[in-house]
């Protein structure tokens, strides 16, 4: 779309959406268009730091409530415009990206905490609300969300549900399709329906499932139930080192199908341990890092960690103790701030993906052969965050230290990587991605990842989005 | 270009997330161009080509940071993004370039002449949000504006010296060897600059009277964020008051925009939409006491939240709650 703002007709619709919400929450200055014309997606940034305008939206508009979304909905229905939630904008599949222009739909305004239920463990809030203004309202409470996203500082609730987010502790707690009990949701012709109150029944197919990763193509969340949970009395970490990612893999698998409950399990690759691990931890060894925390009651915990180590003191090992375990807890997120996180001129990418215990190593080889036979220049590392009954996730980054300097030739090559990585670990038995969603960045490999499964995604966002208004472009749908 | 010396900061914050949440006109404009990110993403526009000083709208987003450091005082590797906004109002300014409420204001700003009066050793001086004499009585006052700390966080550096030598000469003149201020901007400033005089913050000077009860204290941004005191909670505490966790966390800054000094002046809409928010996170508006040591955070709290009890510091201490 991108309109200009010279035109009559932009004013007529600027008038209208101001009715809707008010003055001061229909933004289109050059500030703002610039700050949502940039997430967290490399492209983006790539753009302007060579100095090009990213496609900026054609106006940012903040509603304050469910109803607001809802007449937003029906303005952009009957003009044609595209809306685009937005949440933090930390997404790094270029998600929340305004494509065609038109409306940025940010969600930030709407961010109360509605209710606290101290009977079931649930709060509700709408979704606007910041991961870790939610956090410390939920823990002022007495609970917590249990949801430590290393973006928590970043992202939205909503942008969470969106992509079917992740935190630390979801080996124990889960992720956000495991958190989620219920939402509410502007569909993209302006209904407001709500999902079922509770996450298991047998009353028909899971709506709330359905909408959960939908990444805004499939209507607007507005409020969200999610679980919470008691402080636990105790959480403890330990941490390993085994002299090769196989070994550190295999007791890591043995703690899972023992069915021990570890809030987090996870495994650094050997150039990851030798890079980041030492970094940011100061820890300067040879090998695969491996940490993994218990919480709940103290007693329970110590007898869950002395099964945990004695499986890892079965192999090849050294023992780091609980300081280093506890020292990657105290600096999880310090990973994640520069100078630590790696950022322009290099081109980053993180190849996140999830298998079976029987397939992750495939996998993992599978892509760090792909990238670094391809990709001379690229380097490779890797570590395991997000650990199932039945398998982990692969969270593995390709890193160029100097890419072409024409923004065009850099792009294709980070295409490229992306392409072949994403098909090798798809060839193996992996997917698309974990929790960072598919957005822009990977739309193009849906349809060969669902097979003719993605004709019934097609037909559901064809019915809900009949004038395919939400987030055009998106997760494989078609474009404008 | 000034801000030539915070290319670090430029190419770390502009696409870096991590105090998003912290960041107090962010939290309540909601707008992507009020966070560290936003304003360094405008920041290097301005690097990129210099023709971008002349867009107004980024221009204005940089005026209207309120300066807070709770992102700074938060970031692990505390990335100054503060001073690249000072450094780029700078830029702003020695270009022309800086918007016409803000060059008003400057004009009245350099007219400070500072007087002195009264008796005593110690030497207080009145910052021009003050309305607290009664914890001064045995002090020399020296008032007539602001000491060049305004005029320093809009950018008008040399004016803001030259106010400022006046003011150095006015202490000069006094005989005082110790000054005290209550207005955490002022105490910033002249702890640096103030050679030959001690500079105290009136947390770090007054004795106060015993007194008891919660309180709730809305921490400064020129003490906590940018100096690292705990003077004024270790006051309260010493004075005998409970002191109550305000809002859901310690990190974000509740103080309305005191860290750019002149705010409410300059942009009054959003002073008013940073006092909506500490009234919307207090745990009982109309009864909860709210302390703060800033005298301009009070002024402000007064006139756009006055169903809040806001006291000061200063005045706790002489009259208890
Ligand atoms: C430093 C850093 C660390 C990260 N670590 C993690 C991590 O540990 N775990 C993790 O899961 N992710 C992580 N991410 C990625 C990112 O935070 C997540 O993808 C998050 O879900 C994005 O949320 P957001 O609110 O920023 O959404 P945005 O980026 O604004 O939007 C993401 C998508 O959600 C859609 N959307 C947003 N709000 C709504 C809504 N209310 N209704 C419908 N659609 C909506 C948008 O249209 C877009 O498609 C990290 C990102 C950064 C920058
Ligand atoms: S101050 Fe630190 S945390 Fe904040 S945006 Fe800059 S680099 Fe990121």
């Amino acid at each position: 779309m991108s309109m200009s703002n010279q035109n009559y007709s932009y004013e007529m619709i600027r008038s209208e959406l101001t009715w809707v919400v008010g003055e001061e929450y229909v933004q289109c200055s050059d500030s703002d268009k610039l700050g949502h014309s940039i997430d967290y997606y490399w492209v983006p940034e790539l753009w302007h730091d060579r100095g090009k305008i990213p496609t900026p939206p054609d106006f940012v508009v903040h509603p304050a409530t469910t109803e607001q979304v809802a007449e937003v909905m029906k303005i952009a229905n009957n003009y044609g415009i595209p809306v685009t939630p937005w949440g933090g904008g930390s997404g790094s599949q270029g998600g929340a990206l305004p494509m065609y222009g038109g409306i940025i739909l940010d969600m930030k305004r709407m961010n109360k905490v509605l209710e606290i239920d101290a009977v079931s463990m649930t709060a509700t809030a709408e979704v606007g609300i910041n991961a870790q203004h939610l956090e410390w309202a939920v823990e002022k409470a007495g609970y917590s969300t249990m949801h430590f996203p290393a973006s928590i500082a970043c992202a939205t609730l909503g942008g969470f549900i969106a992509h079917r987010g992740t935190g630390v502790l979801s080996t124990k707690y889960g992720k956000m399709e495991d958190i989620i009990m219920s939402l509410e949701v502007v569909t993209p012709t302006g209904e407001i329906i709500n999902t079922l109150p509770v996450p298991r029944h047998a009353s028909g197919p899971d709506l709330t499932q359905m909408f959960l990763g939908s990444e805004g193509t499939l209507g607007v969340v507005t409020k969200a139930t999610l679980k919470i949970h008691p402080i636990p009395e105790a959480r403890k970490f330990h941490a390993f080192l085994f002299p090769t990612m196989h070994d550190a893999m295999t007791a890591g698998a043995k703690i899972m199908t023992s069915r021990l409950r570890p809030c987090v399990i996870r495994l650094y690759d050997e150039p990851e341990t030798a890079k980041l691990i030492k970094k940011v931890l100061g820890i300067d060894k040879q090998g695969a890092y491996l940490v993994f925390g218990f919480d709940g009651p103290e007693k329970m915990v110590d007898l869950e960690m002395e099964e945990a180590c004695k499986i890892c003191r079965a192999s090849e090992h050294e023992d780091l103790g609980t300081d280093m375990g506890q020292a990657w807890w105290d600096n999880r997120y310090k990973f994640f701030y520069p100078p630590y996180m790696f950022q322009l001129p290099q081109a980053f990418g993180t190849l996140d993906t999830v298998a079976t215990f029987s397939n992750i190593e495939k996998v993992y080889w599978a892509m760090k052969n792909t990238v670094t036979e391809n990709f001379p220049q690229a380097q490779f590392i890797g570590h395991f965050s997000h650990w199932y009954e039945w398998g982990c996730m692969l969270y593995a980054r390709f890193i160029i230290d100097t890419p072409p300097e024409d923004p065009r030739e850099a792009i294709a090559l980070y295409n490229k990587i992306w392409d072949m990585a994403i098909r090798a670990a798809i060839k193996e038995g992996g997917v698309i991605n974990e929790h960072h969603g598919v957005g822009l960045k990977l739309g193009r490999i849906m349809k060969e990842l669902y097979g003719p499964a993605f004709k019934v995604l097609q037909d559901v966002k064809q019915v809900l989005d009949p004038n395919n208004i939400m987030n055009p472009g998106k997760m494989g749908f078609k474009g404008k | 270009m000034y801000m030539e010396k915070y290319l670090d900061v430029i190419n770390a914050c502009r696409f870096c997330f991590m105090c998003r949440h912290l960041s107090p006109l962010g939290n309540v404009t909601f707008k992507e161009a009020d966070t560290p990110r936003g304003r360094a993403l405008i920041m290097d526009r301005f690097r990129l080509d210099r023709a971008n000083m002349n867009n107004s709208d980024y221009i204005q987003t940089i005026y209207e940071s309120p300066l807070s450091a709770a992102c700074r005082f938060h970031c692990v590797s505390h990335y100054d993004e503060a001073g690249l906004m000072l450094a780029g109002r700078k830029d702003i300014v020695e270009a022309g370039l800086a918007p016409e409420a803000v060059k008003t204001l400057a004009e009245e700003l350099k007219q400070a002449q500072f007087k002195v009066e009264g008796a005593g050793k110690v030497l207080y001086y009145r910052d021009p949000y003050s309305d607290n004499a009664d914890a001064f009585s045995g002090c020399k006052v020296i008032s007539g504006g602001d000491t060049g700390k305004a005029l320093e966080v809009l950018g008008f550096s040399a004016d803001a010296e030259a106010v400022f030598k006046r003011f150095k000469q006015a202490v000069a003149d006094s005989g005082c060897d110790t000054l005290v201020c209550s207005c955490p901007a002022s105490y910033d400033m002249l702890k640096n600059k103030l050679d030959g005089v001690k500079v105290l913050h009136s947390s770090e000077y007054i004795e106060g009277r015993k007194g008891s009860g919660q309180v709730y204290l809305l921490e400064s941004d020129y003490l906590k964020n940018y100096n690292n005191m705990t003077s004024a909670a270790d006051m309260l505490i010493r004075l005998g008051y409970e002191l109550k966790p305000f809002g859901t966390n310690r990190e974000e800054s509740y103080t309305a925009g005191e860290a750019a000094v002149v705010y409410d002046k300059l942009y009054p809409r959003l002073a008013e939409k940073l006092c909506e928010r500490i009234v919307e996170l207090a745990d009982d508006p109309g009864k909860d006491i709210l302390v703060t040591a800033s005298p301009y955070t009070k002024a402000v709290l007064k006139k756009y939240a006055p169903q809040l009890k806001v006291m000061l510091l200063d005045e706790i201490a002489v009259k208890g709650v």
